[in-house]
Formats: C-alpha cells, structure tokens, sequence
C-alpha cells in the first residue's frame, strides 16, 4: 500500500522530469504569424550571436521589449536579454563588461565616458537616442481630470511652496475647474533615476527661477513621499486622492493616472504622440559625429505651440568599436531593427517614436559600428 | 456521633493520589492551555494565509500547458501567455550543480568530523568556521562570489557562479546534518566491524554510511529545497532571461526567484499572473523535494528485522 503511493509520487516526478527536458520552447508567436508591423525596406543583416545580452534604464523596458518582438521577427532565433535594473546599473554592467550594451535615461559622466572607453577597448562609447519617453505629471485628485499647470507651478508644487489643491496659482490656470480644499501629496522616486533627473532638469530649464534645488538622479525637492521604480511611484500616486507624481507615461496609463495639461505659454498642451514629436523635432543635438547626445533644454525651454516639453531621451550606449565580431554583427541588426520597424510599436507602449531626422541620424551611427 | 462514625467508615484507607485540585491550578492550568492554542493559532494562521493566496492567484495560471513548455522571449510585459520553462530549468539546473558540489565537500567533512576528527585543534576550528558560515546571509555569500569569480577572476555573471553561492549557504547545512546522522550510528556497530578486522575506512563506507545514508539524503533534499529559493544570489550573479539559455556556464540565465524579481516592475495582469503563477510553481518544486525526501528516508532506512 505504501510502497504503491511511493511509487506514484516516483512516477509524478519522472513524468515531470521527462516533460520539463523534452518540450521546452522559446516560440511565442501567435498561430496565424503575424505580419502586422509592416517590415521596412531598410535591408537588416543578421547573424552573429544570437543571444544579446543588456541592462539599464526601466523606463524603455517595453520599448526594448517590442524591438525585440520586432527583431525576432525579422532574425529568428535572435534573442535580447534586457535587465530593466536601473540606468546606474546599466552604465555600470556595461562599463564591467558585463553586458553588450547598456540602457540610461541620462548620457554619460566624464569618469563614466572613460570607463566606457576601457571597455571598449579604447574606442569611444556611443550615445544612440533610440527611445523617447513621455514622462506625464500624474495625479489622482477625485473630480479633477483636466487639470493644466506649467513649469512654474510645477516646480512650486514640487518642492512644497504650493501645497493645497486650491492654491491661487493653481486656480489661475485652470479658470472655471473646481479645485477641492485638500492637501498636495507629492509621490516621488527614491531610488536614483533618470527619470527624476530628467525632470529636474526641466523644472530647472522652465520653471522661471521657482527651482533651485538643481538636478540630479535623486529627488531634491524635499517634499511627500517616495517609492521605488515606475511601477511603485505610479502605483502610489493611483491610490491615494490628492497624490501627484511624474512618471513614464505607460506607467502613468497602467495605473490609470490622470495626466496634467502643460501649459508653456502657448497655451496648454496635453500629452499625445503628435505633441511629443512636435518638441523632438525641435532639438538640437549637442554630441559630435555619431555620438547623439542631445541639447534637452532645447526641448523643456520650449515655447512652440502644440509641443509638450516634458519627455525623456533614454540613450544605448554602445561600443563605436571594440566588440568581437559576432557580437557587433548582432548588436548592429538589433539596433537596426529597433531604429526602424522597432519604432513602429512604439506609440501603443507608451513611447514616442523617433521622427524621420533623426531616424537617419540613428542609422548612419549605427552602420558605423565596427 | 454516629455521623461521625459513618464518614470515618467511608474514609479511605489512605488518601487517594490525585487530590481535588485547586482553583489556582485550575486557572494556571486554562492560561497555559489557552497560550499554547493561541500559540499555535498564530503560527498557523498565516502559514495557511500565505498557502492559500498563493494557491488561490497561482493555480489557474500554471493550468496552462504553455506555462511548463515555453519561455516568456518575445513577450511584451503587458501580453499574456507564454510560461516558466526558462526559469523552472534555471532553478533545477543551478540547484543540482550546487548538490552535485556540496553533498562530496559537506559529507567527507562530517565524516572527518565524527570519525577522525575527535576533539582535534583541526576540527574544532572546522566546527567553528561552520558554524558561523551557517549564519552567513546569502546576500554576503552572493557579494563574496561577485567579488571573487566576477571581479577578480574576471569571468562574467553566469547561473554557475549563481551556484557557487549556493555551495557556500548548502554546504553548512549538509555538514550539520550529516554530523548528527553519523553520531547517532550506534558506537556497538562499529566495534563489532572492527572485532571483525575491518579496517576502518571500510567501516565508514561500509556500514556507517549506509547506516545514515536515509538522514544523510533527508538532509541533502531539504538543504537543496531550501537554496533553490534564495533570491539573494541570482539578483546579484546572474542576469534575467526571458528566454531559454540551456548554458549554464555563459550568458543570463532566469530562475523562478528571478523571474518573480523581475516581473514585479510590470503592474499589468499579466506581469500578476507571471508572478503568482512562479510563485505556486517554485511551491510545488520545492513540495516535490521534500516529498522525495521522505519517500528516498524510508526506502533506505536501515531495515531492523
């Protein structure tokens, strides 16, 4: 009797054992092979290795994740592997070696840039704009859902010199709303990011003088709440009312966050594809040659009707040379890939994607990767 | 007078043992009783709180067929399907090349420590260095292989130096356990080899080992049940693949610690699902070894008649 009941469990096992070493598969497309990306005349060579390796910035998770659904079906059995544990942790692997290239939301320091060449054995490293991320100012104010503020109130709101609802300066942009009696709860990021830098950096650049706390990957405002990654920040601000945060926008759209108008003096302007494209257009890039390093106070600063200024460059970087072979094959068809067809999913992710010029710009730096 | 007379007719001879009690027993004896359920309320409570969320939010995910067959590669994080193959392959590899290099290291040194070792200098400082590599975070264990395999020898994040932490929490743990087998092998056993004139490394092989060989392999399961949950070193070791690496030398690599890890940075239902799902799946892996644990402890328990 007892033996038999053994032997079943035995037999449990050796079932399971047989099914988990005989039918493992990587194939996730969906039965009918869809075409629905449309794939692009720009000819990808792939080959080379076959599964990358890359880590950074949480913000352009999902983009990498649909460049990869791109590059799959463009190279099959190509893979990516993206840790999304951070752009410091990033730059750092990267920088160790340990992965093939790295995501940030901010370009790098000095002493990075030199460490960065270390490893790339003495090449420089590339800064590669191949994401755009709206970050939304997010709030959750019950009765409120179009809401406009501008730089300036911002930045008051977020280094607590505003701290009601139905302050006056608040009021003074959104005529005819009725604003409730209660009190702002800032949510902010605690651990260090490039989306807080981002947005420190546009406060700094908009705010008309009201901050001067400077910027920086840690939240420097001094007031409310903080919480870890995108997803924590958003999911904080979604459950308390009177909470406002600034976040990615697909994490603001996960947690169902209202998001603020940005009024920047041209009238408010509310966070669409079409008014992302409209302030990248307007960029000027401040890195020479084919590192794209971009001049974003040219983009927060902006005043041109219909752009909305808050949004975030998240750079690869990536070895101009100094890879082996296999790997730079692959890196290039993967970069390829996410600066052509990759872009095309972008906007249901929550990403801008990158207009035609810079499209260009992207290629010719990627082609020169050696 | 005659009253008096009957009660002492009813008397006992001698007064029975067990007195009334008193009322302060009584209530000492309620309070006590009463501490002890409670105790115990609070033990099981959220042991059958945690079983039954994990269950509950777990089960319909891991119903799925994909769920053991494929990996998550190609997968946007809000898209649902796909399964743990990845990760379940991730976890089982790392934690059987972690036994395989534990279980020799941790039963020669016990058998050291019983057999030869006596009250040496050598194997107090042996039982020492145990003792307080028991008490090791893994976290400190994950730093230490960081900063040896990684940094110092050079080579890059991998689930075997995922392992080799493993080795480092296991091996305390299978050296205790073995130690406290082999001591309770009766001494009348091995004498009565040696009255036989076998020699004594025989005796360790022959009949002192297969004696505590059912406590021995109890302990290897549980030990390997218990380092396949670590989190602490596939975090710091081994970078998150949402597809299959079957090389455990090279490249990132999931496990089922990893994947929750990684899939708690997507607030979609699918990221939810992934979670719980890996969760109830490292449950029942885990249940498995234990279970093979008890059936492999009474297969091999010494036979008596």
């Amino acid at each position: 009797m007892k033996t038999k009941r053994h032997g079943a469990v035995i037999g449990l096992i050796a079932a399971g054992a047989l099914l988990l070493t005989a039918c493992g598969s990587d194939n996730n497309a969906p039965a009918g092979g869809s075409a629905a990306t449309g794939t692009s005349s720009t000819p990808v060579e792939c080959g080379g290795k076959s599964k990358l390796n890359a880590e950074g910035s949480t913000a352009q998770k999902n983009a990498i994740d649909t460049f990869i659904q791109a590059y799959q079906q463009r190279c099959p059995g190509s893979d990516v592997a993206y840790n999304a544990s951070g752009s410091g942790a990033g730059v750092k692997n990267f920088n160790g070696g340990q992965v093939d290239f790295g995501g940030s939301d901010s370009p790098l320091k000095a002493d990075e840039v030199t460490k960065a060449a270390e490893r790339c054995q003495g090449n420089p490293a590339w800064h590669l704009p191949l994401v755009f991320g709206p970050v939304a100012i997010g709030y959750k104010l019950e009765g409120v859902t179009d809401l406009v503020l501008n730089g300036e109130v911002t930045a008051k709101i977020f280094n607590g010199a505003v701290k009601k609802w139905n302050d006056p300066a608040i009021a003074a942009l959104n005529s005819g709303a009725s604003l409730p009696d209660k009190d702002i709860k800032v949510v902010y990021r605690s651990d260090e990011s490039g989306t807080t830098d981002n947005f420190q950096l546009y406060l700094q650049a908009a705010s008309k003088g009201a901050w001067t706390q400077g910027a920086g990957k840690q939240f420097k405002g001094g007031v409310g709440e903080g919480k870890e990654k995108s997803a924590g920040v958003a999911q904080a601000a979604g459950s308390v009312d009177g909470a406002i945060t600034y976040v990615e926008l697909s994490s603001a759209q996960d947690n169902k966050l209202s998001m603020a108008r940005i009024d920047t003096g041209s009238g408010p302007v509310e966070l669409t594809t079409e008014t992302v494209g409209k302030a990248i257009d307007g960029a000027t890039v401040k890195g020479s040659g084919n590192d794209i390093v971009l001049d974003l106070n040219s983009i927060y600063a902006t005043t041109a009707s219909g752009a909305y200024p808050l949004l975030l460059a998240t750079y690869e970087i990536v070895c101009s040379k100094g890879y082996d072979a296999d790997t730079a094959k692959a890196v290039k068809a993967f970069l390829t890939v996410a600066a052509t067809d990759g872009q095309a999913g972008l906007a249901d992710a929550g990403y801008a994607p990158v207009p035609k010029p810079f499209q260009d710009k992207l290629l010719t730096a990627i082609k020169a990767i050696a | 007078m005659t009253t008096t007379q009957t009660a002492d007719l009813n008397r006992l001879a001698t007064p029975p043992t067990f007195q009334s009690v008193s009322t302060a027993r009584k209530i000492k004896n309620g309070v006590a009783t009463a501490l002890v359920y409670l105790a115990f309320l609070i033990a099981v409570v959220p042991l059958v709180w945690v079983l039954y969320t994990v269950i509950q939010r777990g089960f319909p995910v891991i119903l799925d067929i994909d769920w053991w067959q494929k990996s998550l590669s190609g997968l946007l994080s809000r898209q649902q399907g796909g399964g743990v193959y990845h990760a379940i392959y991730g976890t089982l590899v790392q934690g059987l090349v972690c036994g395989l290099i534990s279980v020799p290291i941790g039963l020669f040194v016990a058998v050291y420590l019983v057999e030869y070792g006596g009250r040496s200098k050598l194997a107090k400082a042996t039982t020492f260095m145990v003792d307080i590599l028991t008490g090791v975070p893994s976290i400190v264990a994950a730093l230490f292989i960081y900063s040896l395999w990684i940094t110092t020898f050079g080579f890059g994040r991998s689930g075997f130096a995922v392992s080799l932490a493993l080795v480092l929490l296991m091996v305390p743990v299978i050296v205790r356990t073995t130690e406290e087998m082999l001591k309770i092998v009766p001494d009348e056993l091995r004498e009565a080899s040696y009255a036989l004139g076998v020699p004594k490394w025989k005796t360790i092989v022959k009949i002192v080992i297969p004696t505590a060989l059912s406590g021995i392999l109890t302990g290897v399961m549980l030990a390997l049940a218990r380092v396949m949950g670590e989190t602490a070193p596939v975090l710091v070791l081994a970078a998150y693949a949402p597809f299959i690496n079957y090389n455990l030398f090279d490249g990132p690599m999931a496990s089922l610690p990893l994947l929750m890890t990684a899939e708690r940075n997507n607030p979609t239902q699918a990221g939810f699902e992934r979670i719980w799902g890996a969760a109830i799946t490292l449950v029942l892996i885990i249940t498995l070894f234990n279970l093979l644990a008890t059936v492999i402890s009474r297969w091999l328990a010494p036979k008596t008649k």
